[in-house]
């Protein structure tokens, strides 16, 4: 099932060492890229259907072409690498075994969005990942690759390494911009939209690691040949990261649109010997949790993962076994969307911190019948009520917890919850 | 572009200014969108969705009217069922870590969450889990205090120190519900126009430290009034209130939104004025060195008037143009020589690019439109022969001068405050000052502008008009000299002085050419 | 969240050592504003003295000539900026999901009954000091623990033992 499209180089020694990459094809697209418009380039990527690997799955090439025509300012690329959802750590594999594919998918898009500046904004916590994407970018400007004239052509393209210091919401693409400002990861209202008014107040494009390292494939053997892997609407492959309970958890490139179930069994080895499928949370996190039923007739691409009421997200599948207890589980995801409130809107930073503390209370033994409606009325007062999606992104996946597995809540609040240690 | 554009709310059309966003255009026909962190001088921030409405047919549905422009056509619906449920479940959250402290907090009866509860929310409290505590009584510099508890981080305090005084010593630290406004440690509040941060805190997390438990906001009578603190003119409220057994006292000003002046701001130092008005007071009239009735005064002054040989008469850069005018017509009428010298009011670099003038003087502009001379020579000239000095008001002693060193000039002050000036006098007449008469004044851009009484003392003082008309002067009100200035004064010839507009009228060019022509 | 607005002050000024110095005036040309200075110049503190000071804040906010509140607020905000000085060894356990489901509590709960220590607590000889945090971006190797910046995956308190066993020793990880 896998397929070996943005990891091919990723089984190979130093393919993060600019010598090795190269000799195994890397910078190869830069020759037929500086005889291409920036506009051709652009149409090569919306052909290929390749959509945002961040999250959110809007279409990439799409997005480029929403810059402003004509204007005097500098556009500037923002290569979002603060993969922080829960259950996501595809983009570290890109950063640490192969970062001059993601160094050559940036020429690309600066040279189709006529770009000169690019910031990687890489979170905080990835330190030596950090690092090695610094040495590739120095080897990269030694051998002429990025600097004042990329290979020779008047083109200066600079790309410049900023770290994010612990702080979830900065893969939002406004808090993004906010934190290369210097300022809190806090999002901005939208209207105006990044392509007009983003990174100092000049018109900025936002793309996750993975869509532009997904360039060099696209602009070296076409859009045809991308668009060969996944589904009519969600074309190509996804580096999948598989974890939770289950035999042999890792980050795995498939073409979209494998049944999951059977991902989870064949390329994950299944649930450990003894245990039965309880549910799978698809794509991060946030997404809503499919009970083991539901996970059946689901598959990893963004149409089916919509028609079964959840997202297809980051591609972190996290794969739960019977021994999970939901509500802690829940307890713990909304601890994580509450510590990472930017604090700004009042409906997300006032409600997700008494929702974490109903759900404490619940566990306590301390709950009341009423509390799991009043929990799931604050869900819908919360959603979307905000300048971002975090709230929506914490209360979507509380609401799946409450609605699907009830019971266990019920049961913390009955007092009879047997106290199942996880493990 | 057209000045106005239609647009439906809850479906009825309304015919609003264009160019704004839909807080502040329907808010011009008299509807209220709720709002918490939005306001027009700091701009639209979005941070407390109270203002969210619903755009019939639009994309997205759900909008912040703060950051959404009014355009031409839109149907926006704030009666629906569920922006009503959403201003609740707002409300809610503002409230489930507030303490709810009204009873000690001074912003009760001017506080938003309390007036917006009785509107917009209502419902009991579901909150069972402790709640978040944060710090209390804290003190920021500049006489304001702050209290993490109550704050409902709308940014407002923050946004004015960046954006209006850019002096950014305010920030929210932290994130999620302990997320809190502080200073960073030993870099307190530091500018002179801090206290505003109280008054655009829409709850009591900023309290001025002068104002603090003094009075509980709904006794204060809320007057119109003009500081006189500098030639700025900037509008306020002077907020008052008789207790009982007590005299009317001014507890404090606050700033009164007028843009042809003073936008929505004053300054500290202007802010505590009010205070001369309450203190510093000139109470007991004097005659010869004798403390008499007023009565007595004024007729003992007019005896010495008819007597003096050469006469002076001295008026107060700060006098409204009603009095200026009515001293120059009595001074003619008593061949007086007339000056305006007070070079002592202006502060020479203490001004700001904001509101602040080098001038310290309320109505200097008017001195060039009646043709008051300034000068020091022709006053120092006149005093050499004067034996009578009348001073209106002006405290000669701020420009240098030694009131208690005139040789055989007798001095006589009529005025409000005491003043060196005033103490060396050995005529004394107090009269109502600014905040207890009425008048217009003339700011340093040349706007004129007219305020009321406000203050009505149990034992109110004569108007410096009535003083001057019982003194043998011709005008007995404001309406007189009004007749008198249009006819007899160039500037004021096209001056419509019966309406003038509310917020002042700009002099134009022209008229302020006349004079200096 | 905990509160992390007390601010402590080292009692000795701050300013950047000459290889900070240099990195910060490398930077300054990489960005068209000063203020985004911010995060990386808060990094370079972090590096040079192990933890911010109120002292480095003010010294960060004069270099860039931003307010120190701003900088205050970016140094609350960002939780990966220690505003109190750490242990020598700086243990990060992962607690969100698949470091929740694979155990994670048994790690925090070894270095609570072995060393004492809480999450968000330094050892009295300040050797060690233990933060829980969110997700590390791991999640395939679950459970994760971050030591001096250091990854160590799979990690199980048998693991976790030899891992602080050499540092002890003063050697690698």
């Amino acid at each position: 099932m896998e397929v070996k499209i943005l990891s091919a180089r990723f089984d190979i020694a130093d393919a993060n060492k600019l010598e090795v990459a190269k000799k195994h094809g890397a910078y190869g697209t830069l020759e037929k890229l500086f005889t291409m418009e920036p506009a051709e380039v652009t149409e090569v990527v919306k052909a290929s259907g390749l959509r945002g690997r961040g999250g959110a799955g809007f279409p990439t090439g799409l997005k480029w072409t929403f810059l402003p025509k004509g204007l005097d300012k500098p556009v500037y690329l923002a290569v979002n690498s603060d993969e922080s959802e829960p259950a996501t750590f595809k983009d570290r594999y890109i950063l640490v075994r192969d970062p001059h594919m993601l160094i050559e998918g940036i020429i690309i898009c600066c040279y189709a969005i006529n770009s000169h500046d690019a910031y990687i904004y890489i979170r905080g916590e990835y330190i030596y990942q950090a690092k090695i994407l610094q040495a590739a970018i120095d080897e990269a400007y030694a051998a002429g690759y990025l600097g004042d004239k990329v290979l020779g052509h008047d083109f200066r393209i600079d790309v410049t390494v900023h770290r994010g210091a612990g702080a979830y919401i900065c893969g939002e693409e406004t808090a993004l911009l906010e934190s290369i400002e210097g300022k809190k990861g806090q999002p901005r209202s939208k209207p105006p939209f990044p392509a007009v008014e983003g990174l100092y107040g000049c018109p900025t494009i936002i793309n996750n690691v993975q869509s532009i390292a997904s360039l060099p494939f696209i602009l070296e053997k076409g859009a045809d040949a991308y668009k060969a892997y996944g589904t009519e609407k969600s074309s190509g492959t996804h580096l999948f990261g598989i974890s939770g309970l289950v035999k042999k958890p890792g980050m795995y490139e498939l073409p979209l649109g494998l049944p999951l179930v059977e991902v989870v069994d064949k390329v994950a080895g299944g649930v450990r010997d003894g245990r039965t499928l309880k549910g799978i949370i698809p794509g991060g996190s946030s997404t809503p949790v499919l009970t083991a039923e539901e996970a059946q007739s689901v598959t990893l691409d963004y149409e089916s993962m919509a028609a079964h009421k959840t997202m297809f997200g980051s591609g972190g599948i996290v794969v739960l076994d019977d021994t999970v207890d939901m509500v802690k589980l829940a307890e713990n995801l909304v601890h994580f969307y509450y510590h990472e409130s930017c604090g700004q809107c009042t409906p997300c930073r006032e409600g997700l911190g008494w929702m974490l503390k109903i759900l404490g209370a619940i566990i306590a033994g301390k709950g009341k019948a009423k509390d799991i409606d009043l929990l799931l009325e604050l869900c819908d007062n919360i959603e979307m009520k905000t300048v971002c999606v975090l709230s929506a992104a914490c209360t979507m996946a509380l609401r799946s917890y409450l609605n699907k597995f009830r019971s266990e809540f019920e049961a913390y609040i009955a007092n009879t919850a047997s106290a199942q240690p996880v493990m | 572009m057209a000045d106005t554009i239609k647009l439906s709310v809850n479906g009825v059309e309304v015919e609003v200014p264009a160019g704004k966003n839909l807080i502040d255009a329907v808010a011009a026909v008299g509807i209220e969108i709720p709002h918490i962190c939005y306001h027009p001088a700091l701009g639209a921030d979005g941070n407390c969705r109270m203002c969210l409405v619903e755009i019939e047919d639009g994309r997205p549905p759900l909008v912040a009217a703060c950051k959404t422009k009014a355009a031409e056509g839109m149907k926006v619906r704030l009666d629906s069922e569920k922006i009503k449920k959403i201003q609740r479940d707002i409300m809610e959250f503002e409230l489930i870590n507030h303490p709810i402290d009204c009873p000690i907090c001074d912003q009760a009866g001017e506080c938003i969450l309390q007036d917006y509860y009785v509107k917009y929310d209502h419902a009991p409290s579901r909150m069972r889990v402790p709640q978040v505590t944060k710090g209390k009584k804290m003190d920021f510099g500049s006489g304001v205090v702050h209290d993490q508890e109550r704050c409902v981080l709308c940014a407002r305090c923050v946004r004015f120190t960046r954006l209006i005084t850019k002096t950014g010593e305010l920030g929210i630290v932290n994130r999620t519900d302990q997320a809190r406004v502080n200073i960073f440690p030993g870099r307190p509040l530091n500018n002179r126009y801090a206290l505003n941060v109280v008054d655009l805190c829409p709850v009591g997390a900023m309290t001025s430290k002068d104002f603090r438990f003094r009075q509980r906001a709904w006794f204060l009578t809320k007057s119109k009034g003009i500081c006189h603190g500098c030639s700025k003119g900037c509008n306020i409220y002077i907020d008052h209130n008789r207790e009982k057994y007590k005299d009317d006292i001014i507890y404090r000003y606050r700033p009164r939104h007028n843009d042809l002046v003073n936008g929505y701001f004053i300054c500290d130092s202007g802010r505590m004025t009010y205070k001369l008005e309450n203190e510093k007071r000139l109470r007991v009239p004097l005659a010869a060195g004798q403390q008499v009735d007023l009565e007595s005064a004024v007729n003992a002054l007019k005896r010495r008037m008819d007597q003096a040989d050469k006469l002076v008469f001295l008026v107060s850069p700060s006098c409204s143009l009603e009095q200026m005018r009515a001293i120059q017509q009595l001074a003619t009428h008593k061949a007086a020589v007339l000056s305006g010298y007070s070079e002592g009011y202006i502060q020479k670099g203490d001004g700001d690019d904001y509101l602040i003038q080098d001038d310290k003087s309320a109505n200097r502009a008017a001195f060039a439109l009646l043709g008051i001379d300034e000068s020091k020579d022709t006053l120092t000239a006149a005093l050499n022969e004067a034996d009578l000095l009348i001073s209106f008001g002006n405290d000669l002693s701020l420009s240098g001068m030694d009131c208690t060193a005139l040789g055989k000039t007798e001095l006589a002050f009529v005025g409000s405050y005491a003043n060196n000036c005033a103490d060396a006098a050995s005529y004394l007449l107090p009269v109502a000052s600014y905040s207890e008469d009425n008048g217009s004044i003339i700011n340093i851009d040349g706007v004129l502008q007219r305020y009321g009484a406000a203050v009505v003392k149990n034992e109110p003082l004569p108007s410096m008009l009535q003083i001057l008309a019982q003194l043998g002067g011709a005008f007995g009100d404001v309406q007189a000299v009004w007749s008198d200035l249009n006819s007899a004064v160039e500037a004021f010839n096209k001056v419509d002085l019966q309406n003038i507009p509310a917020e002042g009228l700009a002099l134009t060019v022209s008229e302020v050419d006349n004079v200096t022509a | 969240m905990s509160n992390r607005a007390e601010l402590m002050e080292s009692g000795k000024p701050f300013a950047f050592d000459a290889e900070r110095d240099a990195e910060f005036e490398r930077l300054a040309k990489r960005y068209p504003s000063r203020d985004s200075l911010i995060l990386p110049s808060l990094w370079l503190v972090q590096d040079q003295q192990g933890w911010i000071s109120t002292e480095a804040i003010a010294y960060v906010a004069d270099r860039i000539g931003t307010f120190a509140s701003q900088v205050y607020e970016v140094a609350t905000f960002y939780t990966m900026y220690h505003l109190q000085p750490k242990g020598k060894i700086h243990i990060c356990v992962c607690r969100t999901l698949s470091c929740y489901l694979l155990g994670k509590q048994q790690i925090v709960d070894y270095l609570h009954n072995e060393l004492g220590l809480k999450p968000g607590q330094i050892s009295e000889d300040g050797l060690f000091s233990l933060e829980e945090v969110e997700c590390l971006g791991h999640c395939g190797s679950a459970p994760v623990v971050q030591i001096n910046g250091e990854f160590h995956e799979n990690m199980s308190v048998d693991k976790l033992k030899e891992v602080l066993a050499t540092l002890q020793s003063g050697g690698r990880s």
